[in-house]
């Protein structure tokens, strides 16, 4: 099997389950010792950690909450002492608070911009001493929801519109380091999370993506490990999007064509 | 500190109210706590105690007591495995 990452090292924030947990496993289906990050699910985390381990990488977890500075202080601080060096960063923890725009507080806010945007800018600081000289690569998870409007997704939305700016920048200043650094924008994707919300509409989802499924956590896990590749070399504060063609279709129009009675 | 008296001290930094108004058979509504209040207090809970509070459970507490209850339970059931 072609294993372009051994020797390297990932952290992936978040990396315990759902999208996190794919990103980790694809990175070691390519030969990467993998961190998981991990705040509420230590056992989540265990588990992933041991499935990694099983695809005979070294892989670690760390609990930090990647909202507190300090945390993400202690977290690379590990990291340093035990390894010295990193060659990926996924910048993919995130929590929010939905509420509509007129209900959402400066608590509310700050919270949702620390975890999803701030974290990011903080992960990379720290990242990018550790990858001097190792052609690093970071990428960020955004949402659809950057552009787009949901119902109760100001803030979240808000959060990862600075997230994708914060890309765009940090591929410009990290570049004369060797560090590549894009992120990704998936439109509702299957977790366990989802279905829970989506129970019993699973069709009508599936019928309004043109490519005729829902984003799996898989599907983003093979663009991340391709950002991750020297193949991605010259994509730069990108934000790649998966979404099976939903965001570029006009509302009230078939996927089979046709205008929708 | 007990446990009971730590989580007092959680909940009153967190929701900035006196911990003397926090009693054990008062709810997060009556102190004003808002959603996001209370998911930081279990965050900070979880974290302190290095237990797990699952959504699940944190929905039946009925009162703060009940919060103190169950952490201290879990407290117990970890240092005996």
């Amino acid at each position: 099997m072609n294993q372009p990452l051994i020797g390297k090292l990932s952290l992936v924030t978040g990396g315990g389950r759902g999208i996190g947990r794919a990103i980790a496993l694809k990175l070691a289906s390519q030969g990467s010792d993998v961190i998981v990050n991990f705040f509420r699910h230590r056992d989540t985390a265990e588990k992933t950690a041991k499935e990694l381990q099983d695809m005979g990488v070294k892989a670690k977890i760390i609990r930090a909450n990647v909202g507190e500075p300090a945390k993400i202080d202690e977290m690379f601080d590990v990291i340093s002492n035990d390894f010295g060096y990193l060659d990926i960063l996924i910048s993919n923890a995130a929590s929010g608070v939905g509420r509509p725009v007129l209900d959402v507080d400066v608590k509310a806010w700050d919270w949702t911009m620390d975890i999803n945007a701030r974290a990011l800018l903080l992960c990379a600081q720290r990242a990018a001493r550790l990858m001097e000289g190792r052609n690093g690569k970071i990428v960020s998870i955004s949402s659809l929801g950057s552009f787009l409007v949901w119902p109760t997704y100001a803030a979240v939305g808000v959060s990862k519109a600075a997230l994708e700016a914060l890309t765009r920048y940090l591929a410009i200043e990290l570049a004369p380091k060797g560090i590549c650094v894009n992120a990704i924008a998936a439109s509702a994707v299957l977790t366990d999370a989802l279905k829970f919300y989506i129970k019993g509409q699973e069709a009508a989802h599936q019928q309004a993506t043109p490519a005729g499924r829902m984003v799996t956590p898989e599907d983003i896990a093979n663009v991340v490990a391709f950002l991750c590749s020297e193949d991605a070399f010259m994509i730069r504060g990108q934000t790649i999007i998966i979404d099976g063609g939903a965001s570029v279709m006009a509302p009230f129009v078939s996927t089979t064509g046709g205008v929708n009675q | 500190m007990s446990i009971e008296e730590q989580i007092k001290d959680i909940v009153s930094e967190i929701v900035r109210v006196d911990k003397n108004i926090i009693r054990r058979e008062g709810t997060f509504k009556d102190i004003n706590a808002d959603s996001l209040d209370v998911v930081q207090i279990l965050l900070r809970a979880e974290e302190t105690f290095d237990i797990e509070i699952p959504d699940e459970d944190a929905e039946q507490f009925q009162n703060f007591g009940d919060f103190v209850d169950y952490v201290e339970r879990h407290i117990a059931e970890k240092e005996k495995a």
